[in-house]
């Protein structure tokens, strides 16, 4: 048996012998056979998002379809797990990877797929798509929900660093007279507004003190997919409306709106725009590459509270969920019923998982940039055992935005970077649940691969404007 | 044709394959010529007049020919990945040697019976790659870089080659160099009996721009080239610079682009059309070719070769039109 401890710090230090002891006791009691313990993988994660989709002890069988002994993974999460509740936590989960105690346990909401087209996206995006309705139930604006309490998108500092870049090379293409007649700006993923008003607010003063009249040349693109959100965000840009343009766009795919400005724009931004994106996880296993399939699922306990408290048979409430899926929370008649049990739903979803060998797969789809090839080649610096995010989403995302850039345009993303893949191995790094919304720290050191090949070095800085932020700047140089 | 053919990712593996030393020279010889002519036939099947090999052996625009320039210093560790530029230095005077490029060109022409062209990159471009610890000045590297190269050229000429194009695609990252770079492509193309075409472009390097601006800062520097063909991008960045033409009415052909290859949307026949047509208002057709902007060597294969067709369709339009 073979057991990691991602994270170190008192409670899991406390807790590692006796997951030994309830271990040893499994074996003893013929839970698990001596064979299994010999092959098992039990990783103990601190899962830093309180609320989230794990279970306290979960477990997956890992193997190729042909193998006839799979390898049990068992997933320890420090933070729910308690004395008291280790062993029982991991005879429930051994229990149902039979099937029959599977269905007993728990209602599904989908069948297993990998992450990026699980339903857990739908919930994300109905929730930008009702963020008012939220933020009216919790009492609390979503930058509230963030870890740090406010997005560090906003801090004036860091704001005015980035404007200051952005007008030196607004004055370098000037000197060399390739300053465009019109500077195409654009923020992808508006949150409230504010870092783009800030930005502009900015830029126009640097700009008058420094006499370059560049202000009235600028294009402010605002992009998001959510109309609501776009709306929210007018009043932080109200002084310079007539230079913004408000676009409903696909984050992964801005070049489908914009392919006018090909080439054109010079600054694109956005803040923990790519942590809220599709994504899904892939794990290298004895060298055997796995997508982590998963499947969204209420556990029985909560699906019968639920059911006890909006009068919903447990055999309806998968229907439930994809009505309020397609409709909104006015599904039920009533929005604040409808936004109850989105709230009851959502926090109760967990996610269980299957591994499927890639040579299990033979539509085996990568995510756009990536070939199994690439994926070798960027993973040939970490050898051994591996599971880390392919931040699908992330990675569309990036490749269909550079086509944008300008020449001399850079892209520039503050976000929760994995900027080195040996980073999974020492820890959990999503997904979680924000009020809504998902997160997940997203594959740098994978985005930084991929962009190679398209033309880009990627740079990450660390975000050195808050204490303890775990946010990094990414920028774009173009190579060479 | 440009230069380059559509580079497919099997290509790519089998090249980096190469370099750790997973397959052969001999090998890769062989597949290089069985990329070469698949390109060849999909150029003729597309129905280009005047086609060229696609140049799969061509890591890049540069390194193709800094590796056969005699004198240069390669270092053959700088590269992580295939088209990666190679680190490479000049240390002493360049000396007098054959590139052997003629085996290219006897190749292609073994493989058609169309017309076929040649593509060489410039001294000025080659200069800007290079590291300079000898010459003292980078006019004077890209004269004797010319010097060197000429003999090459006059080589492919004496051995058939009719059509050579020389790419010159950081002129317009540094259109202050301009005077200097036509006079070097002059040394490069002096006594070379060959039709010789210029193409300078914004740069495509991993399939998109690295410069933009107005192609104005050529003119009248590029009026005293000695060249038949000037050869400029117009698809993509729209055919506002054409009018230079009829400011400057320069002596030789246009060249224009009306395929851009930094987008994998395909353009209709009438798109390539309404290009041709707007280029005749500043040309006669007699001094018109058609081409795409530049290579195609990041387009899918099966983009590039639509877009060829494309090409080709949209010529034939207007050439019913003005009964050519």
């Amino acid at each position: 048996m073979n057991l990691q401890l991602n994270h170190l710090n008192s409670k899991a230090a406390a807790i590692t012998p006796m997951v030994v002891e309830a271990l040893n006791q499994l074996v003893d009691e013929g839970h698990i056979d001596a064979a299994q313990f010999a092959t098992m993988q039990v990783q103990l994660d601190w899962v830093q998002y309180k609320t989230n989709f794990r279970e306290v002890v979960s477990v997956t069988s890992v193997g190729r379809e042909r193998d006839e002994n799979k390898v049990l993974d068992m997933r320890i999460d420090t933070r729910q797990v308690t004395a008291e509740n280790l062993r029982p936590e991991m005879l429930r989960a051994l229990a149902v990877l039979d099937p029959v105690q599977c269905a007993a346990d728990r209602v599904p909401l989908e069948d297993f797929k990998s992450f990026r087209h699980s339903i857990g996206w739908e919930f994300n995006k109905r929730y930008w798509g009702n963020l008012s309705d939220w933020e009216r139930m919790t009492g609390k604006g979503y930058q509230e929900a963030l870890p740090g309490g406010k997005s560090d998108g906003n801090q004036e500092e860091a704001v005015m660093d980035s404007v200051r870049d952005f007008w030196s090379l607004l004055h370098d293409m000037d000197k060399r007279k390739q300053l465009p007649a019109e500077i195409f700006i654009m923020e992808i993923g508006v949150g409230t507004g504010t870092r783009c008003g800030l930005f502009v607010d900015l830029f126009r003063k640097l700009d008058a003190r420094r006499g370059t009249n560049y202000y009235p040349k600028l294009r402010v693109l605002m992009g998001d997919y959510s109309l609501e959100t776009l709306d929210m965000s007018r009043p932080a840009v109200k002084e310079h409306i007539n230079l913004c343009s408000f676009l409903a766009i696909d984050a992964l795919n801005p070049l489908k709106t914009l392919s006018f400005l090909r080439h054109k724009i010079l600054y694109i931004h956005s803040t923990n725009m790519y942590d809220n994106l599709p994504d899904e996880e892939i794990m290298r296993r004895n060298g055997e590459f796995y997508y982590v399939h998963m499947r969204a699922y209420v556990p029985m306990r909560d699906a019968a509270q639920i059911s006890e408290k909006f009068r919903i048979p447990v055999s309806e409430i998968r229907a439930t969920a994809e009505k309020l899926l397609a409709i909104g929370p006015d599904f039920a008649g009533d929005r604040g019923c409808g936004m109850s049990f989105w709230a009851d739903l959502w926090k109760a979803i967990r996610l269980e998982e299957k591994m499927v060998a890639f040579e299990d797969m033979p539509d085996l789809m990568l995510p756009t940039g990536l070939d199994v090839p690439r994926l070798e080649d960027i993973l040939a610096k970490v050898p051994g055992d591996l599971r880390f995010h392919l931040s699908s989403g992330a990675l569309e995302s990036f490749v269909n935005t550079i086509p944008l850039l300008h020449p001399r345009g850079y892209l520039q993303v503050q976000d929760i970077f994995v900027t080195d893949l040996k980073e999974y191995r020492v820890g959990f790094h999503g997904p979680g649940k924000l009020d809504g919304s998902i997160v997940n720290w997203v594959d740098g050191a994978l985005l930084k691969g991929v962009a190679e090949r398209t033309g880009y070095d990627l740079h990450f800085a660390p975000y050195k404007y808050r204490k303890d932020s775990k946010t990094s700047v990414l920028y774009t140089t173009p190579r060479e | 044709m440009v230069g380059s053919y559509a580079m497919p990712g099997w290509l790519e593996r089998l090249k980096t394959d190469f370099f750790a030393r997973r397959i052969s020279h001999h090998d890769l010889d062989e597949i290089y010529d069985a990329a070469a002519k698949a390109a060849i036939k999909d150029q003729e099947t597309a129905g280009l007049d005047i086609v060229t090999d696609g140049e799969p052996r061509r890591d890049n625009v540069v390194d193709y020919f800094l590796e056969r320039l005699p004198g240069v210093h390669i270092d053959r560790s700088s590269k992580k990945f295939y088209y990666d530029f190679y680190d490479s230095s000049v240390t002493s005077k360049l000396p007098t040697a054959s590139l052997g490029l003629v085996r290219d060109s006897q190749f292609l022409r073994a493989f058609t019976d169309r017309a076929t062209k040649i593509c060489i990159t410039g001294p000025h471009c080659l200069t800007k790659r290079l590291r300079n610890q000898f010459y003292p000045t980078e006019e004077a590297l890209a004269t004797d870089i010319a010097r060197v190269m000429n003999l090459e050229l006059k080589a492919l000429a004496k051995a058939g080659a009719d059509i050579i194009q020389i790419d010159e695609p950081y002129y317009s990252g540094f259109p202050e160099d301009v005077k200097w770079g036509i006079q070097a492509l002059n040394t490069l193309v002096d006594g070379v009996s060959a039709k010789i075409l210029l193409h300078v472009c914004y740069g495509n390097r991993y399939g998109k721009p690295s410069w933009e601006g107005s192609y104005r800062y050529l003119f009248p520097a590029v009026l005293d080239a000695k060249i038949q063909q000037l050869t400029l991008e117009f698809a993509r960045r729209g055919g506002e610079d054409l009018d230079l033409f009829r400011e400057f009415r320069p002596p030789f052909e246009l060249g224009v682009g009306v395929i851009d290859v930094k987008n994998d949307e395909v353009e209709t026949p009438e798109m390539v059309a309404q290009h041709i047509r707007r280029a005749l208002e500043v040309m006669p057709a007699e001094k018109l070719a058609v081409m795409p902007d530049c290579g195609c060597f990041h387009l899918p294969r099966d983009v590039a070769f639509s877009k060829l067709k494309a090409m080709v369709e949209g010529t034939k339009t207007v050439r019913r039109e003005i009964g050519s």
